[in-house]
């Protein structure tokens, strides 16, 4: 008779835990000109998959470059007029611009008319002759964005224009994760057009693996470990074209209005702001990697991972213990950036 | 022992044996392709199980079209009708990194499963 209960003890156990892993939740949505999947665990997994997909697309509609009917566009087409924004748009701005502040300009939210010169918002790549780079480059400066907190007003000199395109998607990252928990979800990967964004642990209680593309192969070259936090990769092979033999990517650099050339291949920045990971990101592309860790050692709170030019990897020392090497990047040299 | 208990402890055997299978043998998710349009799974791909290449043609609103290639253990987009061709000039993927996305045409492979061990891919 006892082994009869110790069999149904078994028999019990086994199926709890046969039945009770938490069940996986999945959805795609397109928005903000990328694909967006959402992945939750857990009983209140659906719910949380289905909010964010809806609310990837409130924010399309109020940050979006293109569509008319955003608060970004309004700003862009005010001819120098000052423009009422919604109160997130008007914060999400002020936030932009302390970043673009903390980075000495490496990051500027005022590129878009470099941008389409080049031909990245269209596809119809063109290479912008050195007078008309002069011209654009004159034209980013984030410290001519003005704000009026009373009234909720953005006000641009005519001639210049918002882009969120650098921030938006870790902006995003930031508001669908805090979704995702209060919808209930306790586990969720976040993946925003190349953005990772993670809630909690996985599942099982394990780190979240997050794969660093090669930038110069299929796959990826190195994993980091995360939980609750955004991993997010700027690269030039992300977007580029070529012509008469020189490769020419979507990453500008603000002072010169031409693609940023420091020497960088990839850099992702991991920490716990969405935001700060995506614009960091670009920043930290364009200023290289002497400038890349003085930035670091200045600001802390996030971490980085930078692919360079010769092949080699920098990172920095809070990813000491979960970085690895792994497909493309295994045997590479792994140099640690310290305080 | 009586002989209802013996069938009964038989039973519980069966269904602890049968309970434990399941959870050992859960899919182990080796490198499955999943081919969506617009957010909708068109079909999922077991790569392992692909002897010869093959290839498929995807319709898209507008007339857009990818043909996707499939060979054992990898998949791409083999041409496309997208003016961008972005799809087309990633090339062959074969694991659970950066999954091959043609934007205007609302396609996305992506690799499942935990076989490389990798959750997601920043890039």
């Amino acid at each position: 008779m006892r082994r009869l209960r110790c069999l149904g003890l078994m028999l019990a156990l086994s199926l709890l835990l046969s039945c009770c892993a938490p069940k996986e939740y999945s959805a795609q949505t397109f928005a903000m000109d990328t694909v967006m999947s959402f992945t939750s665990y857990g009983r209140e997994g659906e719910r949380a998959v289905s909010a964010a997909a809806a609310e990837a697309g409130r924010l399309e509609g109020l940050l979006s470059v293109t569509r008319p009917e955003s608060d970004i566009y309004a700003v862009n087409h005010a001819a120098g007029a000052w423009t009422q924004v919604s109160q997130e748009t008007f914060d999400l701005i002020g936030r932009c611009l302390e970043l673009c502040r903390a980075c000495g300009g490496a990051l500027d939210i005022t590129a878009y008319p470099a941008v389409r010169a080049w031909g990245f918002t269209t596809g119809e790549y063109r290479v912008p002759g050195a007078e008309e780079r002069v011209d654009l480059a004159a034209r980013i400066d984030y410290t001519a964005v003005e704000l009026d907190r009373e009234q909720c007003r953005v006000r641009l000199p005519e001639g210049m224009e918002l882009d969120l395109g650098a921030v938006a998607k870790g902006y995003a990252g930031d508001v669908l994760a805090g979704l995702t928990v209060r919808s209930g979800a306790e586990s969720a990967m976040l993946y925003l057009g190349g953005n990772v964004h993670t809630v909690g642990r996985k599942p099982d209680g394990s780190l979240w693996r997050v794969g660093v593309q090669d930038p110069q192969g299929e796959g990826y070259l190195a994993v980091v470990e995360v939980e609750n936090q955004a991993a997010v990769t700027s690269g030039g092979y992300q977007r580029f074209f070529e012509a008469e033999g020189e490769t020419y990517w979507h990453i500008l650099d603000p002072a010169s209005a031409a693609p940023a050339r420091s020497g960088v291949l990839s850099a992702t920045v991991v920490g716990d702001c969405g935001l700060v990971c995506d614009g960091l990101s670009t920043a930290l592309f364009v200023l290289g990697a002497e400038e890349a860790a003085r930035l670091w050692r200045t600001l802390g709170e996030f971490e980085y991972i930078l692919i360079l030019e010769d092949g080699s990897v920098q990172i920095t020392q809070g990813l000491e213990g979960r970085f690895s090497l792994a497909g493309s990047g295994e045997g590479r040299e792994v140099q640690v950036i310290r305080p | 022992m009586r002989a209802s208990t013996k069938w009964a402890a038989a039973a519980l055997c069966a269904a602890a044996a049968l309970s434990c299978a399941a959870l050992l043998l859960r899919p182990a998710g080796g490198t499955t392709a999943v081919v969506s349009q617009n957010g909708a799974v068109l079909w999922e791909i077991d790569l392992s199980r692909v002897s010869a290449p093959e290839t498929f043609r995807v319709e898209g609103e507008g007339g857009l079209w990818n043909v996707i290639e499939v060979q054992p253990g990898r998949i791409r987009v083999e041409s496309a009708g997208c003016p961008d061709q972005i799809c087309v000039r990633q090339g062959w993927i074969d694991s659970g990194g950066t999954p091959i996305v043609c934007l205007p045409g609302r396609l996305t492979i992506q690799i499942k499963g935990e076989g490389d061990g990798v959750d997601a891919a920043a890039g």
